[in-house]
């Protein structure tokens, strides 16, 4: 099966080489893209110097239109399968390498990587957790299906949710609103518990209050979500 | 409070001085508005839905009577009232319209931004070059 491994990257240029290498060495038969959304700093040129193709957003976009990018490339290009892990060193390649095998075997649409299912030892702080643990409760009760992780980054997923991400997706709230997405559109959506690693810089800027804010615009955008009309088949593929 | 639902005359008109002083700002901001199209400040798409309010304006400054036609339509004696819920309601409308259009945008933008960071693949070298710029009038 012909497959993509992109890697969306803002500004990641002390991490970027890294996580090529060991994309590279755990899965030696993909193509690999980086998707640079408006870096400002070395990040693009650093990744086209390791050989892999890399696709600069000519502004940040935010982490929505960089997936959307990838999904938009793969289809033009012919690729049955793609997927994702952060430029930021946190998705061991190791790990999206059964979240892959699982898209190739053809047992679901989207797979995506969960910290928190299974007996994952990342470690988060408590504030972070309780938070997760109101998205999966959101993301949960609005699909009808148990996740336990919905801001994961790292997934695969075929063409056939390629081309639903391709005509429609969120901006902002890119992972959450994507789950809910997929399951609406009666495509098979599956967690795998998968290790992460803490993130490599401390860039992560979720205080009380802005994850309280996110919690009310995550529910806001859920229920606008379940308002607006099903899309059955995806187009493409029957 | 029987004049709340009684209200058929209405009582409170607009004094001439206001009429004329509206007459004036009506046809300075149509003034301006073909002024900016002129200068190809503003696309003539957005500035027939002002150049049409301007000309509301004139028009409610010229024929009071059809002031108090509003008024006695929405069932109140002040016609000034009458007049800042109509301009309140059309300005709702148009920040509205305005808020789709920037979504609408928005969404091009990024599907442009996409598509020339999908063809930078191709041509790794070119990416400092080719930085559009934009004319700003």
């Amino acid at each position: 099966m012909k497959t993509l491994v992109f890697i969306p990257a803002w500004n990641e240029e002390h991490s970027i080489e890294a996580v090529i290498a060991d994309a590279r060495k755990n899965l030696p038969k993909v193509d690999l893209l980086v998707i640079d959304d408006g870096s400002t700093d070395r990040t693009a040129a650093r990744a086209r110097r390791a050989g892999v193709m890399v696709a600069s957003l000519p502004f940040n976009q935010g982490v929505g239109a960089a997936h959307q990018t990838g999904y938009i490339f793969a289809l033009a290009h012919g690729y049955e399968a793609c997927g994702q892990i952060d430029g930021d060193g946190q998705h061991p390649a190791s790990e999206l390498v059964r979240l892959v095998a699982v898209i190739e075997s053809g047992d679901a649409d989207l797979v995506v990587g969960s910290r928190f299912a299974g007996e994952s030892d990342y470690r988060a702080s408590r504030m972070r957790r309780g938070g997760q643990r109101m998205f999966s409760l959101l993301v949960s009760s609005a699909t009808g299906q148990s996740f336990t992780d919905t801001t994961s980054g790292m997934r695969a997923l075929n063409h056939r949710a390629m081309a639903l991400f391709v005509r429609r997706y969120s901006s902002e709230f890119a992972e959450v609103e994507s789950l809910q997405q997929a399951v609406r559109a009666g495509l098979t959506v599956r967690e795998l518990p998968v290790g992460m690693l803490p993130r490599a810089e401390g860039k992560s800027f979720i205080t009380p209050l802005v994850s309280a804010f996110y919690i009310f615009k995550t529910l806001v955008v859920l229920l606008v979500g379940q308002l607006r009309p099903r899309t059955n088949e995806p187009d493409g593929h029957p | 409070m029987s004049g709340l639902l009684a209200a058929v005359e209405p009582v409170v008109r607009l004094s001439p001085q206001t009429r004329v002083i509206a007459a004036v700002l009506a046809l300075a901001f149509m003034l301006l508005i073909l002024d900016l199209i002129r200068r190809d400040r503003l696309l003539e798409r957005y500035s027939i839905v002002w150049f049409l309010l301007g000309l509301v304006m004139l028009a409610g400054a010229a024929f009071p009577i059809l002031l108090e036609l509003l008024a006695r339509a929405l069932g109140v004696r002040d016609v000034t009232i009458a007049l800042f819920s109509a301009v309140l309601l059309l300005l709702l409308g148009l920040a509205l319209n305005f808020s789709v259009i920037a979504s609408r945008q928005a969404k091009q933008i990024t599907r442009l931004a996409q598509q020339s960071a999908i063809e930078t693949i191709e041509q790794p070298g070119e990416i400092e070059s080719t930085k559009p710029a934009i004319d700003k009038g």
